[in-house]
């Protein structure tokens, strides 16, 4: 059958497009939630005056270096979020990532539609990597909760760079990471995770302690176990047995170093 | 209900709301439009499209190529056009530029099923020799263009532009960022339609054939066709103008989200009044519209003016003299803000269009605070452990010296660049590596090397080499085949083999054309049908018989081609599950710590810490390049070595 003629373009018959800027009805914001203010400000609002910039929603950023998972935690938090009906958008620092470059997402959470997130206005960044940790500090505030494995990934040609006189070849010193972050946020929760990882299974699972620390937190809308049960539903049944210790021990983690005012 | 889409990219179920990835929306909206046919040749950042097609292309029944050019692949898509079929292309904004020359007549022709030309653009020149702005498409060649700012846009407008195409018979170009490619946002899937265009190639030479006598008439019913295109477009969703303030803010792109959210974030809803551009033509009744309700006028949009100009000539033409501030400095009313003022070049952050917002409104500064970010270790992309380049470079310039000119081309192989390597003295753009040694070699008389890709020689390199021999440069084209188009995520080239053919070793992952009996194609043969007369085949892993090859070459007269064969080391291992080679180790008895082996090859399984030296099991690939290269012979094996 050919296309009817009458099949001009007109009007798209959906609303232009701003998206919607809600939370989901469904959706009981937990008691706990670091510095959110609410769709209560609208009404602090004053004609033509700028007030504090929304700290609706939920910033998170996730970085590492390639072949740490980062992308498929960033997608699976996604996956979660949306199916409990929440608006995500998210982006990733494009390049020419291959295995060893830096990795950069954004996940924004009930906040907008842009999906890179501004300076100093994530809510959280999980750092699978020390000097990718680093690299974020211009994202953080001294609101943002940072959770940050130890163990470093040492760039491939970092030595090889020194023998062509080109830097000294040394992995900045950790703790001198740690204390660079420190100076932004209090809030931030340096272990390493890759022997967590180890420990619960093996050194793959760094991505799911990770995550499990962030869902640990309840800096999320959503729970751990909400978003066990999304990760039982989109991966395969061996991938989640093998992570599911990894899972819980990063969630006792999250619950360990609780942020600010969530502390009991 | 909601579902993160990406998997299942087909399934029909209406309403339902998906978290799906700007390139990824692109596909969907084209299968919910009907698309028939689909080429592309692939290029970061829009390389994910043609990938989904081509997993999809069976079962959705999309015709589907990965075309050797992009002039080849809008020209296959326009002809599929001409019998009715909803089609279109997709490449980078590089591979516009190649395709020019079809794509400037097209629009004289017309289209009869919609066509959709997807030029993803690379603003901050990420992983591109250069920036442009395709948005000029528009007004330089008559061509509708839709500028998506965010993953939803890029769906709807994709959707919209196949009928849209059909109506006003004009190609499309949807022209989307790097960053509206890569992102991910929520989108309402609609339903795939049951129905496609009839497929019916009705001869009619006045209108399909542009001679000089059809195109006088084409290029006024061009105008014609042009301004219903606006018309059409100021009728569509594309344009939405939201709040009510006197200030007014015309955004397009991402750029458009930045603003959208700043004044979200802020509450600025009725301090400003802000209006997308969603595409070109802008309408001149938008921007009326626009002019009417505001009192001055910021534009935000990266890279080049081109809202910016089209506000401030419509404004002029009604005689409204209000401040219409963007890219051009001094507009400013304060005499000591005229800074921030929007940059030409690069993309742009949230924070800078907030800070530039603030500034346009007399809001007070942001309140930042200064983060200090201690020096770090960059992560730069280098060629990977068992990289067969790695070899073929080495073993080039062990024969050819430091003083030979090395032209280069786009591709891994660019990775050749800088120490240690020094593989890339020249790189302009696809295919002219070989140009470009023959422009050196004729004006300088030496002779000069050229390196390029199995994909991109066939993409260009084949004129250029025949170009070579017919001015019988003193050149050697060094052909670097790894059976795959490995930069842009592992797409099938023309020496990849046909995946379920036979077992051969060159295969992508990704399938390539529908045909199961696609030919191989010969690199010797095609070279050697070009004239050139000396064509050496090496394994660039077989040291002796490579070194022979290039050493013949540096002494022979005229073009000779080195075509150096070895599967990309990465892809390999993705076909064989991750199976590598035996790893090597250095036996720290035999290293004295010569550094000859970083000196040479650079390769990233090599560590070095405090001057010793040692090899990273988990990145080895076991190519035993490093080996050979060691005099001390203190590379070996894993199984024979002391650690």
């Amino acid at each position: 059958m050919t296309r009817s003629s009458d099949n001009r373009p007109g009007p798209p018959s959906e609303n232009p497009v701003t998206p919607p800027s809600v939370a989901p009805p469904s959706v009981a914001p937990p008691s706990r939630r670091c510095g959110d203010t609410g769709s209560g400000a609208r009404a602090t609002e004053t004609e033509g005056l700028a007030r504090a910039p929304s700290r609706r929603g939920r910033r998170i950023v996730i970085v590492g270096t390639g072949g740490q998972g980062a992308l498929t935690a960033a997608r699976l938090l996604c996956d979660c979020l949306v199916e409990y009906g929440h608006h995500v958008v998210s982006g990733q620092l494009h390049g020419m990532a291959q295995r060893g470059g830096s990795v950069h997402t954004s996940i924004k959470v009930d906040c907008g539609i842009s999906p890179v997130i501004a300076a100093g206005r994530a809510d959280c960044v999980l750092g699978f990597e020390p000097v990718e940790t680093a690299r974020a500090l211009p994202f953080m505030s001294s609101q943002t909760v940072v959770y940050m494995n130890t163990a470093p990934v040492i760039p491939f040609i970092l030595g090889q760079r020194a023998v062509l006189k080109q830097g000294d070849g040394r992995y900045p010193n950790v703790p001198g990471l740690v204390d660079s972050i420190r100076a932004v946020t209090a809030q931030v929760f340096p272990f390493d995770a890759t022997r967590l990882a180890q420990e619960s299974g093996s050194v793959k699972t760094m991505n799911t302690i990770m995550l499990g620390c962030l869902l640990g937190s309840g800096l999320l809308p959503r729970t751990a176990e909400e978003f066990w049960r999304t990760v039982t539903r989109v991966m395969p049944p061996d991938l989640v047995k093998a992570n599911a210790e990894a899972f819980s021990n990063g969630v006792k983690m999250g619950r360990k170093f609780l942020p600010c005012e969530m502390s009991p | 209900m909601s579902v993160a889409v990406g998997r299942d990219i087909l399934q029909d179920k209406p309403g339902t709301r998906a978290c799906l990835l700007g390139n990824l929306g692109i596909v969907r909206g084209a299968l919910e439009a009907g698309v028939q046919f689909f080429s592309c040749y692939p290029g970061t950042p829009s390389s994910e499209i043609g990938d989904t097609f081509a997993r999809i292309a069976k079962e959705s029944g999309v015709q589907f190529e990965y075309s050797v050019n992009e002039k080849i692949a809008v020209e296959v898509a326009f002809a599929a056009s001409l019998t009715g079929a909803r089609s279109m292309c997709g490449m980078k904004h590089l591979g516009l530029s190649y395709a020019n020359d079809p794509i400037s007549t097209m629009p004289y022709v017309g289209v009869e099923g919609g066509m959709v030309i997807v030029s993803a653009g690379d603003p901050s020149v990420i992983t591109s020799p250069n920036e442009q702005d395709q948005r000029h498409f528009s007004r330089l060649l008559y061509y509708p263009v839709f500028d998506p700012a965010t993953p939803v846009d890029a769906m709807r407008m994709t959707r919209y532009a196949f009928g849209f195409s059909e109506t006003t018979r004009l190609p499309v170009i949807i022209r989307p960022t790097a960053r509206v490619c890569h992102s991910n946002g929520m989108v309402t899937l609609g339903p795939l339609p049951s129905t496609r265009n009839e497929i019916r190639f009705t001869k009619n030479p006045s209108r399909y054939v542009p001679i000089p006598v059809n195109a006088r008439r084409m290029r006024k019913e061009l105008t014609q066709r042009f301004a219903l295109a606006e018309e059409l477009l100021a009728a569509s969703a594309f344009f939405p103008r939201t709040g009510s303030g006197p200030r007014g803010i015309i955004a397009s792109g991402m750029a458009y989200a930045y603003a959208a959210q700043v004044v979200e974030d802020l509450g600025l809803e009725r301090a400003v009044t802000l209006q997308q551009v969603g595409a070109y033509p802008i309408p001149e009744e938008v921007l009326t519209g626009f002019l009417e309700s505001v009192s001055s006028v910021l534009v935000v949009e990266e890279l080049t003016p081109v809202v910016e100009e089209c506000v401030s000539l419509s404004a002029f033409r009604r005689h409204k003299q209000i401040p219409i501030l963007g890219k051009h400095g001094g507009h400013f009313t304060e005499p000591d803000s005229v800074n921030p003022v929007f940059p030409v070049e690069f993309e742009y952050t949230p924070d800078l269009v907030e800070d530039v917002i603030r500034d346009y409104l007399g809001l007070e500064k942001r309140d930042r605070i200064s983060v200090s970010v201690p020096e770090l270790p960059s992560r730069p992309p280098v060629l990977c452990p068992g990289c067969p380049h790695r070899m073929s470079f080495y073993m080039a310039k062990k024969v050819f010296g430091k003083k030979t000119v090395y032209c280069n081309d786009i591709g891994c192989y660019t990775l050749g660049y800088g120490e240690p390597l020094q593989a890339c003295d020249v790189l302009l753009c696809m295919g002219s590596s070989i140009t470009q040694a023959s422009g050196i070699a004729r004006m300088t008389g030496k002779r000069v090397v050229a390196y390029i890709g199995d994909s991109t020689f066939f993409h260009s390199g084949l004129p250029a080499i025949a170009n070579a021999v017919q001015a019988d440069d003193n050149i050697t084209a060094v052909i670097l085949d790894n059976y795959i188009t490995a930069m842009t995520g592992f797409q099938p080239s023309l020496t990849s083999r046909t995946p379920g053919s036979d077992h051969d070793n060159r295969q992508s992952s990704i399938p390539n054309r529908q045909s199961p009996t696609a030919a191989r194609f010969s690199i010797e043969e095609a070279v050697r049908g070009l004239g050139v007369k000396e064509v050496y085949s090496v394994d660039p892993f077989d040291e002796t018989t490579t070194l022979k090859a290039f050493k013949k070459a540096k002494k022979g007269t005229g073009v000779n081609v080195v075509i150096c064969h070895s599967p990309c080391a990465v892809d390999r291992r993705r076909r064989d599950r991750g199976k590598r080679r035996p790893p090597f180790a250095i036996d720290q008895d035999l290293c004295n710590a010569c550094s000859l082996c970083v000196l040479a090859l650079g390769c990233p399984g090599i560590m070095v810490e405090d001057g010793r030296y040692s090899i990273d099991q988990d990145l080895c690939d076991g190519c035993a390049i490093c080996a050979s290269v060691c005099v001390q012979g203190a590379i070996q094996p894993v199984v024979s070595v002391k650690t």
